[in-house]
């Protein structure tokens, strides 16, 4: 027994897991969500910029795929609802092929909550290549890169795109991604260039490679996977997936963890037999 | 008669006191805002005793010096001082006495209800006022002052990162040179390198092929240059010891690459029979799907070893993991800072980050590779050298240094 | 021969390179770099259909030679064919409208891509599990340290941490702040420098490997 619970079958393992994310989301419990500092700041920059100007505008990059849906997709109707909330106009793009439905999907829930219009309080402009180059094109002359949004509908008269040359014009930009292009890129082609206050949201996996930018000073906020959509979600009081989400990756850490002290007590256990052992 | 001088009396000093509140500004200049394009117009001023919260300084323009003059700018007097911009006016003391607006656009009226915006042009000449106002009353300077925006040759603020970047190409590129001279530059022995040997070894006995997979970067990435490097010393050993290879890739370019690598490879070991152009693949394109080919590959072939080397993502517990479950003995090598953790944790031996570049330098011993690898060490030196000189100095309150690598 | 598959390639890659170098430090040319990125955005555009006739002509010979598993290179084609079919239909309206809101390319996306590409990611989460569990043991003084920092950080990225103690979630934003931090841009920064060190070597024709095949 003790052999066994030293070396348990990876897949018991993987039942204990899927078990602990399963059972949660049939059983409800609430779990206090604490925003941590880094979200905090992005969610201060969208309450400073909204109070600041009229229908100021604010840029989303949407770069994930359907692969880190389920960290990224809170996270983005979270924003895109605090922006709606505190009627902002939204521009999004897009590095990443593959996701414009995810996109989509996005901006209408959001959309549809507060009421607002496509072309008059948000854009979406598609998926265009290019990465770093795509960005110093966007620097240059915003419109000129996106004449038209994924709908192929003209994007120089919109309302939402009123006053937009360049990314200097916007109040706050804001990358939402999976790995590479991302944060990094924008960092490097935009930022750097164009000294835009700028925020990331990115899988918890990447959120460690983003903290040199955000001691920097580079972004003034991060938020850091479903976690981080959690905690923006209860800023803008309006608890969702990312929320109901904290219940079974709760559990699941428990559960890691709990492994690994099982692990580690028989590890010791059957070393110490060993040793007594003639 | 009296109580009405005596009022008056007590007025005076105060109305003496509110116009006292809107002096204005002394020294007075504008002239091309440096290190740009062209299109930006900077205007200093000495800041006035008689600065509040309510108080902002209004910037004009016009196209001639008779007007009509068009807002541009507007600073608050408790902002905008040349202390917020040390890139472009440094870091005198007495930069806090003045105050800068940038000058870029102005709003002319079209019609009744709409404004215009105009952008500064380059190489015309505008003229600007400064007025100081308290939201009522507003005071105009009785001159104007003028300037022409031009785009520069040159960006000064960024001349530490010119320097620094040009002594450091100029360091490689001697390095390089010297490494083509002397090929026997030092480098320590690494220790994976051993792990390496001991899993081909395993395979051969085993009868069981080993896998190189590539990571997802293409052949412009310095990771896969270091992969193939490797994946050189890889074909040589599995072709003297007649042990199968297969190479994965998810790129077209470092498929044909490999292709060509272990190619010579066997040749160099004398077996050209044995090199098969079919064993080295470009498995997917795409993230998950190259991960779900490498793994069903794993499953029903079996290797002994895989060595998994290069830039990768999610994808590397995936494939780290399925090649632990079917008990290959596992290396890896990445410079992705994020995926090391599950690869120490799943591999018998990761080679972490730079120690990926070095073991390519170490097997390949190709000029180019030995002299870069120098190189940046001493690059490397120097920068360890100026974090902690600069720490312990930024510590005790100088911060010449830190200014030195400030990045503008 | 030569000069077309060495010398011009070489040529170009040190023109482009230096050009790209000195305009980020000569604001005049800032334009001419502003052209080369939109000209680069066109190239992207084309490499697209260069990988696209890779992989379609890679599977091919799969095929046609009847390698082992070249049923999968088959599956290759199927999926390519219908996603291409169902793209150009683009429910009813072909394909130089923008694309439609529902249809055959949407379901495929919506019912097939997605939830497989989730399901790939999602698997990431139990071979944490068994990993961890098969090789987090406290073995050395530095093993346990890693070991006690992983069970905090787990615990303080989630709400039942704050449960546990309310100073956990403070303690796992400063392990990600400070020692992380500290210990990514060492790295960053080696990294960095070899990145540098790369591209001086493409551009000044010292690297080669990019062009593909064996050295001239």
């Amino acid at each position: 027994m003790k052999a066994w619970l030293a070396n348990i079958d990876r897949r018991f393992i993987y039942l204990l897991v899927g078990l602990g994310a399963a059972a949660p989301l049939l059983f409800s419990f609430d779990l206090p969500v604490k925003a941590t500092p880094p979200v905090r700041a992005v969610y201060a920059t969208v309450e400073e910029i909204a109070r600041k100007s009229d229908r100021a505008a604010v840029l989303i990059s949407f770069d994930y795929d359907p692969g880190s849906e389920a960290e990224l997709q809170p996270m983005a109707r979270a924003i895109l609802r605090h922006c709606f909330q505190r009627n902002l106009r939204v521009v999004g793009v897009s590095h990443w092929a593959g996701n414009t439905d995810l996109v989509e999907e996005a901006f209408a829930t959001a959309a549809s909550d507060y009421g607002r219009k496509p072309g008059q309080d948000y854009v979406f402009m598609g998926f265009k290549t290019g990465g770093g180059a795509l960005v110093i094109d966007m620097g240059k002359d915003f419109p000129g890169a996106f004449p038209q949004d994924a709908r192929g509908n003209d994007t120089r008269n919109m309302e939402a795109m009123r006053g937009i040359r360049s990314l200097k014009d916007f109040d706050y930009v804001i990358a939402l991604a999976a790995g590479t292009p991302g944060i990094e890129m924008w960092i490097a082609y935009g930022q750097e260039r164009y000294r835009f206050k700028m925020g990331g949201g990115c899988t918890a996996v990447i959120a460690p490679d983003e903290f040199p930018f955000l001691q920097a000073g580079q972004l003034n906020g991060l938020i850091g996977g479903l976690a981080g959509a959690a905690e923006y979600e209860t800023l803008i009081g309006r608890k969702d997936e990312a929320v109901s989400g904290m219940r079974p990756q709760s559990v699941v850490h428990v559960v890691v963890i709990l492994l690994i002290a099982t692990g580690n007590l028989f590890y010791f256990l059957s070393r110490r037999k060993g040793a007594e052992s003639p | 008669m009296s109580r009405l001088l005596l009022c008056l009396l007590t007025l005076l000093p105060l109305v003496a006191h509110a116009q006292a509140d809107l002096l204005l500004p002394s020294e007075i200049r504008a002239s091309d805002a440096p290190d740009d394009t062209g299109g930006r117009i900077t205007v200093t001023w000495r800041r006035t005793a008689s600065e509040g919260p309510a108080i902002s300084y209004v910037v004009s323009v016009a196209e001639s010096e008779q007007g009509p003059y068009y807002r541009a700018a507007e600073v608050n007097s408790g902002s905008g001082f040349l202390t917020d911009a040390p890139a472009e006016f440094g870091r005198r003391a007495s930069n806090a006495d003045y105050h800068y607006a940038h000058v870029e656009t102005y709003k002319v009226p079209a019609d009744s209800a709409r404004f215009e915006t105009r952008a500064i042009q380059k190489g015309r000449v505008y003229y600007l006022k400064l007025s100081v106002t308290d939201g009522q009353r507003t005071v105009e300077a009785p001159t104007a002052v003028s300037a022409s925006a031009l785009a520069n040759w040159f960006n000064w603020a960024k001349l530490n990162n010119f320097i620094l970047g040009t002594t450091f190409s100029i360091l490689i590129l001697a390095f390089i040179t010297v490494a083509r001279r002397n090929p026997n530059l030092y480098i320590r022995k690494i220790a994976g390198l051993d792990a390496i040997e001991e899993a081909l070894g395993r395979a051969t006995e085993m009868g069981k092929p080993v896998l190189f997979i590539h990571g997802l970067a293409g052949m412009d990435s310095i990771s896969t240059i270091a992969a193939v490097n490797i994946l050189g010393r890889v074909a040589r050993r599995t072709a003297a010891y007649d042990t199968q290879l297969r190479v994965s890739t998810n790129d077209p370019i470092v498929m044909a690459v490999s292709q060509e690598v272990v190619k010579e490879a066997y040749l160099d070991a004398g077996r050209p029979d044995a090199y098969n152009p079919d064993h080295v693949f470009m498995a997917a394109a795409d993230q998950f799907s190259y991960a779900a080919a490498l793994e069903g590959m794993m499953t029903r072939e079996r290797p002994a070893t895989n060595i998994l080397m290069g830039y990768f993502y999610a994808e590397s517990l995936l494939l780290s993991e399925t090649g632990a479950s079917i008990g290959a003995i596992q290396i890896a090598g990445t410079d992705s800072y994020t995926q090391l953790p599950f690869f120490v944790t799943t591999c018998d031996y990761t080679l972490m980050g730079e120690e990926l570049y070095a073991a390519s330098a170490y097997l390949a011993r190709e000029p180019k590779l030995m002299g870069s690898l120098k190189g940046q060490d001493y690059g490397k030196a120097f920068l360890i050298l100026v974090l902690v000189l600069g720490t312990l100095l930024a510590t005790l309150g100088y911060n010449g240094i830190t200014y030195m690598f400030t990045s503008y | 021969m030569i000069f077309l598959q060495r010398t011009l390639p070489l040529s170009i890659a040190f023109l482009v390179g230096m050009i790209g170098i000195l305009t980020y430090y000569i604001p005049v040319w800032q334009d001419m770099e502003e052209t080369f990125a939109t000209w680069l955005r066109i190239i992207f555009a084309f490499s697209f259909l260069l990988g696209i006739y890779s992989l379609l002509h890679l599977h091919w010979n799969r095929i046609r030679r009847r390698n082992p598993g070249w049923g999968y290179s088959a599956f290759v084609y199927i999926g390519f064919g219908l996603t291409f079919l169902f793209a150009a239909y683009n429910d009813g309206k072909w394909f130089l409208e923008p694309q439609a809101e529902g249809g055959g390319l949407r379901w495929m996306f919506r019912y097939v891509q997605v939830p497989c590409q989730a399901t790939m990611f999602s698997i990431l989460a139990f071979f944490i599990a068994s990993a961890a569990y098969r090789t987090f043991r406290a073995r050395t003084p530095e093993a346990v340290i890693l070991l006690i920092a992983a069970v905090l950080m787990m615990l303080g990225r989630v709400p039942i941490g704050a449960y546990i103690y309310e100073g956990l979630p403070t303690f796992a934003q400063w392990l990600m702040a400070v020692p992380n931090m500290a210990a990514k841009r060492g790295i960053l920064l080696g990294v960095s420098l070899g990145g540098i060190a790369t591209s001086l070597r493409i551009i000044f024709g010292i690297e080669r490997s990019y062009l593909g095949g064996g050295e001239a």
